[in-house]
C-alpha cells in the first residue's frame, strides 16, 4: 500500500464553511438608536463615516454616541473596543475597507459585532469583495451581508466623500435594520 | 548523474509521479509551480532534524485564525523541494519573517503583495550548499530556491493566503517567494550581517525582511567611493517608493563595491550614516510627485510651495538601512532593495540539526 500524500493546510473538510456565527437581531427602525462609528484609520475613511453617522441623524433620527478609531487596521477589533463599544451603543458601523488586510478585517469585526448582539454594517471597496467574501467564511459567516461603495475611496474630495456616503445609506439602514419584523 | 536504469523494478515511475504533483494541483496547494509530493517518511526526516516538537506553533496569524507549527513548515518545506537538512533554516527565516510587524499584519494580504528577503549567514551556507556568489538572487540553486519557496507556501496553505482571495497582491513583484541570499562572508570586507542582527560571529543564522522590489545600481565608471554612494543615494531617494514620513531600503552591495568603500576606510556603519545623510528630495521634488504634505506620518499632495527649498531626510537609522555584500566579484552592480515596513534587526540562529 503506497504512502498516503500529506495535507500542507492543517485543516479539515469539518472545517470547512458552515453558518456558526450568530446575527444579532434587528432593530425596525433606527429612530432613536444609538450607533457607533469604528475607523479603520484608512484614508477618507473617517470623514465617510463621519458622514454616514451625520445622514443617519438628519434622516433617520439615530444619534451618534461614539466614534473609535482602530489603530491597527489589518488585525481584528481589540477586545475591549469590542465591549466598550457594545456597551454603548445599538448599532455599529464599520471601514472603510479599502485594502487587503482591512477589508477582510472591516468584515471580520462585523461578525464580531453581530456575535456581541449588536447588528453591524460594514463599508467596503468594491474591488474587494472576494477577500471580504472569504473572510466572512472563516469566520463562520459564509455569505455574511456588507455595504460596498465604488473603488477608489483614498482619492476622493470631501464633497465626493459626502457623496458617496449620502450614496450607500440606504444601504447600511438595510444592513442594520429588519423593517418586516 | 547517471540515468536511471529504466528496467529495473525499484526505478522512478513518473507516471506516478505526475499523478501525484497532479493530485496535488487539484487540491489548490501549489504557487503554480510542481510540488514534491510529500509523504509521512519523507517529512519526518525534516523532523528528526530539529528537536522542536511537531505540534509547537511556529507562527499565527490571528486575523484569519490559522497558525503553523513545525509539522505543518516540514509538509511545506519538503512540497517546496527542500531537503531534510535544510528544516533548520527554513524554521529559522519564518521565524525571522514573523518577527517583522508586516508580516504579523497585513503583509501577507496586503495589495502591495510584498516578497520575503531571506539573508543566511555562517558556516551552514558552506555546510548545505547555499550560492553564496554571482547570482545571489537567483535562480539556480536548490537551496536558495527552495528555502524561499517553503515560506511562501507556509503563507499559502498554512495561513490559507491565496492569490485573488485573501491575498489581493495588485501587481505583485518578480522574486516574490524566491529571494534567500547567502552573503558572500568571504568577499565581503566587513562582518557578517547576522551580526547586526545580534548575533556573534560565527553563527549560522538568517535574518529577513518584506521588499516592495528591487533595482539595479550598475557603477562600474568610477573608482572615486563618494560618487558611487550618490548613485546609490538617487536610487534610495525615488519618489514612487516613498509613501510615509520616512522610509526603509536595504542595499545589497556586491564585493566590488563593498570593497571600494571598504577601501576607502569605510567601515558598514559609516556608510549607513553617509546614506542617511545623503537621501532625501527637496520640498519641489515631493511636491511635483503630489507627496509633500505630512498628515502624521501619512504624505498627501499639499498645494503650499513654502517647504520647496527644504530637503528632507528619509532615512531614520542605520537599522533603516541594512546593508548585505552579495554575489560575485566580477562587476561594479549593487541592488537598493525596498523594504516594507521596517527590518526587526534580528537574526535568529540555525539550530544544531540533532540526530
Amino acid at each position: 500500500m503506497p504512502n498516503q500524500i500529506l495535507d500542507p493546510t492543517g485543516t479539515t473538510a469539518a472545517q470547512a464553511a458552515t453558518a456558526t456565527a450568530p446575527r444579532a437581531p434587528r432593530p425596525k427602525t433606527l429612530t432613536g438608536a444609538t450607533v457607533g462609528l469604528l475607523v479603520n484609520t484608512k484614508q477618507n475613511a473617517a470623514p465617510f463615516l463621519d458622514e454616514v453617522g451625520r445622514l443617519l441623524a438628519e434622516r433617520y433620527g439615530a444619534t451618534v454616541t461614539m466614534a473609535r478609531t482602530k489603530v491597527n487596521f489589518a488585525a481584528p477589533a481589540p477586545e475591549d473596543l469590542v465591549k466598550e463599544m457594545t456597551t454603548n451603543c445599538d448599532v455599529i458601523i464599520t471601514g472603510i475597507g479599502d485594502c487587503g488586510s482591512c477589508s477582510a478585517s472591516a468584515v471580520a469585526d462585523g461578525i464580531a459585532f453581530e456575535a456581541a448582539g449588536l447588528p453591524a454594517a460594514a463599508i467596503c471597496s468594491d474591488a474587494f469583495r472576494v477577500t471580504a467574501d472569504a473572510m466572512a467564511e472563516l469566520q463562520g459567516a459564509p455569505g455574511y451581508k456588507y455595504a460596498t461603495t465604488p473603488h477608489p475611496v483614498a482619492v476622493l474630495t470631501p464633497d465626493q466623500v459626502r457623496a458617496r456616503a449620502a450614496q450607500v445609506l440606504d444601504d447600511v439602514v438595510a444592513l442594520l435594520t429588519d423593517s418586516a419584523a | 548523474m547517471t540515468p536511471f536504469d529504466t528496467t529495473r523494478a525499484d526505478a522512478p515511475d513518473p507516471d506516478a509521479a505526475q499523478a501525484a504533483i497532479e493530485y496535488c494541483y487539484d487540491r489548490d496547494w501549489s504557487d503554480g509551480l510542481p510540488l514534491v509530493p510529500a509523504s509521512q517518511p519523507l517529512v519526518d526526516r525534516f523532523l528528526a532534524t530539529t528537536a522542536r516538537n511537531p505540534d509547537e506553533v511556529v507562527g499565527e496569524l490571528e486575523q484569519v485564525g490559522r497558525n503553523c507549527t513545525v509539522y505543518l513548515a516540514a509538509v511545506n518545506a519538503a512540497m517546496a523541494g527542500c531537503r531534510p537538512e535544510y528544516f533548520p533554516v527554513v524554521l529559522a527565516a519564518f521565524e525571522a519573517l514573523m518577527r517583522e510587524r508586516a508580516a504579523r499584519g497585513g503583509g501577507w494580504q496586503s495589495t502591495s503583495g510584498p516578497a520575503p528577503m531571506i539573508v543566511v549567514n555562517g558556516p551552514v551556507r558552506r555546510e548545505l550548499g547555499f550560492n553564496t556568489a554571482g547570482g545571489a538572487f537567483g535562480p539556480g540553486f536548490r537551496p536558495n530556491a527552495t528555502v524561499a519557496r517553503a515560506i511562501g507556501l507556509i503563507v499559502r496553505n498554512a495561513f490559507g493566503i491565496r492569490p485573488h482571495v485573501l491575498e489581493q497582491a495588485t501587481q505583485g513583484l518578480p522574486g516574490r517567494w524566491s529571494i534567500c541570499l547567502a552573503e558572500n562572508e568571504e568577499e565581503s570586507p566587513w562582518p557578517p550581517f547576522a551580526e547586526d542582527g545580534g548575533q556573534p560571529a560565527g553563527t549560522s543564522a538568517v535574518s529577513a525582511t518584506l521588499l516592495r522590489t528591487c533595482e539595479f545600481v550598475d557603477n562600474r565608471h568610477t573608482a572615486d567611493p563618494d560618487q558611487v554612494l550618490w548613485d546609490i543615494a538617487d536610487t534610495i531617494s525615488r519618489t514612487g517608493s516613498l509613501i510615509f514620513k520616512e522610509t526603509s531600503a536595504g542595499v545589497v552591495l556586491c564585493p566590488e563595491h563593498a570593497q571600494m568603500l571598504a577601501g576607502a576606510g569605510l567601515e558598514k556603519k559609516a556608510v549607513q550614516e553617509w546614506l542617511i545623510e545623503h537621501c532625501g528630495r527637496t520640498g519641489a521634488d515631493l511636491r511635483r510627485a503630489g507627496k509633500n504634505g505630512l498628515r502624521g506620518i501619512a504624505r498627501f499632495a499639499d498645494p503650499d510651495t513654502a517647504a520647496d527649498e527644504q530637503f528632507s531626510r528619509i532615512l531614520p537609522s542605520p537599522r533603516h538601512v541594512p546593508i548585505v555584500v552579495a554575489g560575485a566579484r566580477n562587476a561594479a552592480i549593487s541592488m537598493v532593495v525596498r523594504i516594507f515596513g521596517e527590518w526587526s534587526g534580528t537574526a535568529i540562529p540555525v539550530a544544531e540539526v540533532t540526530r
